[in-house]
């Protein structure tokens, strides 16, 4: 059984880079063929009854499975819904498609699967009011993938950086600060976060010092002078999703705010020079916050960690503070964003008008999905099943309404940033939490 | 320094003499004023040509992005400095008061701008010494300024000092590399 889960799961990963446009025609062309295949009997509309009748203890089976990587055949009951699962497992890999309900919950799977692939997202990014660009984002789906004998998960990363002093800081951190938390989370075997990004962040930090002593980026207008950019630094605000929890980790003054249950959340703290731990630990350092338009360190900058800005240290740290939350059912959406948004518009604000957006758009994607499920369970064969779930226009549509309520979301956060006369850069986050249970109740 | 005073042309005296010649400031009532030194181990004419271009200051000083200079490099001249994000100003209007290539002394006032810097002259001087046996320059930058209302003498004081540490620290790594640059060239 081990070698048989293994095989299958190098196909599944094989498959998935063959992504494509060409793929995606092919699928939709596989579509359009499968009405015509569809013959009413007799055992299709039993199979129909079947279902119907055990509706809710199969979406209970189905989330099982997805949770144990097992399968079940919903034509069976048992108080022992473990040893089931296996038997059942067993069964199909056995008996291979000599029954057509074995078969048919195959798919199923796959899709809660596919549909996990990455969670939905959108970003939108301004210049605003300020001479230059110096935000940069980082959107890195799958970028850490775990795989034991059983189970596969992925990890998804989201970045926010906001530049000060120039925009090259902010830009490495883009390019870099993904790898290095991939990097310390495949070498960690014990998921110690705290530890991960706190290595991360610091590597960052000592790369960016390094880095402005060596080459300097084409795009940076710090060549024209001279490369002296110790007083260039950036806020970095990251944020590791996996199937069970949210990371969070935040140096500086961008901000990331979960919305649980229509309710806000943050799920960082603002570095600034006056929160009082803050005030602390420069003083006692030896330095000083002066209140000069808002309190700065030094008087100088008004926030008391970030990336660089290696003439403020130790006064200014790249240390993070790193927050770990379990995800549930009440979680809906997550927001990273730069101060230029919420210096102006509160959490619950922002919140409420996410809320809106993907809310909108998430009834239109259920009644697609509905439409959806009894084509997909009078498919006979499960190879068109699984190709068709895997480039059908149907789902990629569904993704592409999800992505686009992410998007115009952010989009919207951004120009209310704007409205109310934000005077900086503002980028802007926002990323679905709730695909997973949609799919599951579909 | 005291260790290196043997070695050095300049001493404690010396340093005075210098303050005392070239950076007079008269102060109002709530101004405030300091002098800060710094030892550069770089020839003065290598110093000297980063510190008079009164038109580029943003070739060492590390906060400044732009700057637009309309007219020639003359007594009156007046610039306007763009200045890096991050920073509690944005623009800054500053006139060129003196400018002497033979005492090495530069000096501006701050005219406009948006930040809480008011009536800021500052004068910068540079003078050769020798340290450890090897030719360098001791340059000394003071400047007056009113305290903006909800500060006082000592963090106003404090803030520029800060400023001016991270510029004259530039200004000492800027040069000390274009020192190794000449010496490396006119050994080939």
């Amino acid at each position: 059984m081990a070698d048989i889960c293994y095989e299958d799961e190098t196909s599944a990963c094989e498959s998935r880079p063959l992504w494509s446009s060409r793929k995606w025609r092919i699928g939709v062309q596989r579509f359009r063929m499968s009405p015509s295949e569809m013959n009413p009997t007799a055992s299709t509309t039993e199979e129909e009854d079947k279902s119907e009748g055990i509706y809710n203890k199969r979406n209970k089976q189905e989330e099982y499975d997805f949770m144990n990587c097992a399968s079940s055949s919903p034509s069976q009951s048992s108080p022992e819904e473990e040893s089931v699962s296996l038997e059942d497992s067993d069964v199909s890999i056995s008996d291979g498609n000599s029954s057509v309900n074995d078969v048919a919950v195959i798919p199923s799977k796959k899709t809660v699967k596919e549909t996990d692939l990455r969670p939905r997202y959108g970003v939108a990014s301004v210049c605003g009011r300020r001479r230059d660009m110096e935000d940069a984002v980082a959107l890195h789906p799958s970028f850490v993938r775990k795989q034991t004998e059983f189970s596969r998960t992925r990890w998804h990363y989201f970045g926010v950086y906001d530049g000060h002093g120039c925009s090259h800081v902010a830009a490495r951190c883009k390019e870099r600060l993904h790898e290095l938390v991939q990097e310390e989370a495949l070498s960690d075997k014990k998921e110690e976060w705290k530890k991960m990004m706190e290595r991360s962040f610091t590597r960052m930090d000592k790369e960016v010092v390094r880095w402005g002593e060596t080459v300097m980026s084409a795009n940076c207008r710090c060549e024209l002078q001279t490369p002296d950019c110790d007083a260039v630094g950036s806020t970095a605000v990251v944020s590791v999703i996996t199937p069970e929890k949210i990371i969070v980790a935040n140096c500086g003054d961008s901000r990331a705010v979960l919305c649980r249950n229509g309710k806000a959340v943050p799920l960082s703290t603002d570095h600034k020079p006056d929160r009082p731990d803050e005030l602390d630990r420069i003083q006692e350092a030896g330095g000083r916050v002066i209140y000069w338009d808002g309190a700065r360190v030094l008087g100088v900058l008004a926030m008391s960690r970030a990336i660089g800005d290696n003439y403020l240290k130790p006064y200014v740290t790249s240390e993070p503070e790193v927050t770990v939350t379990d995800r549930t059912e009440e979680d809906e959406f997550l927001i990273l964003a730069t101060d230029g948004l919420w210096d102006v518009v509160t959490n619950e604000a922002a919140c409420t008008m996410v809320r809106m957006c993907l809310n909108r758009k998430s009834g239109r994607g259920r009644r697609r999905g509905e439409t959806q499920t009894p084509g997909r369970r009078s498919e006979e064969e499960g190879k068109e099943e699984e190709e068709k779930v895997v480039g059908s226009r149907k789902n990629g549509k569904r993704g592409e309404i999800t992505d686009k309520a992410c998007t115009e979301a952010s989009v919207l956060l951004t120009k209310l940033a704007l409205a109310k006369h934000s005077s900086d850069n503002v980028s802007v986050v926002v990323i679905d939490l709730r695909r997973r249970r949609k799919r599951h109740v579909a | 320094m005291e260790a290196n005073g043997i070695e050095n042309l300049t001493n404690p005296n010396q340093e005075r003499e210098f303050i005392r010649r070239h950076h007079k400031h008269e102060l109002v009532d709530n101004q405030c004023s300091s002098t800060l030194v710094k030892h550069i181990n770089a020839p003065v004419h290598i110093v000297w040509s980063l510190v008079r271009r009164f038109d580029q200051p943003q070739k060492y000083k590390p906060f400044i992005s732009r700057c637009v200079v309309k007219g020639n490099m003359e007594i009156g001249t007046v610039r306007e400095v763009d200045v890096k994000s991050g920073l509690p100003a944005t623009r800054s209007t500053e006139r060129l008061e003196l400018l002497d290539d033979n005492e090495h002394i530069l000096s501006i006032r701050i005219v406009g701008g948006d930040h809480r810097l008011k009536n800021y002259s500052s004068i910068i001087s540079l003078h050769p010494e020798t340290i450890e046996g090897r030719i360098g320059t001791l340059v000394i930058e003071s400047f007056v300024v009113d305290v903006p209302e909800g500060n006082t003498k000592d963090e106003t004081c404090y803030f520029v000092e800060a400023l001016i540490k991270c510029n004259l620290k530039s200004l000492a790594d800027i040069s000390e590399r274009l020192a190794v640059q000449d010496t490396t060239e006119s050994r080939v």
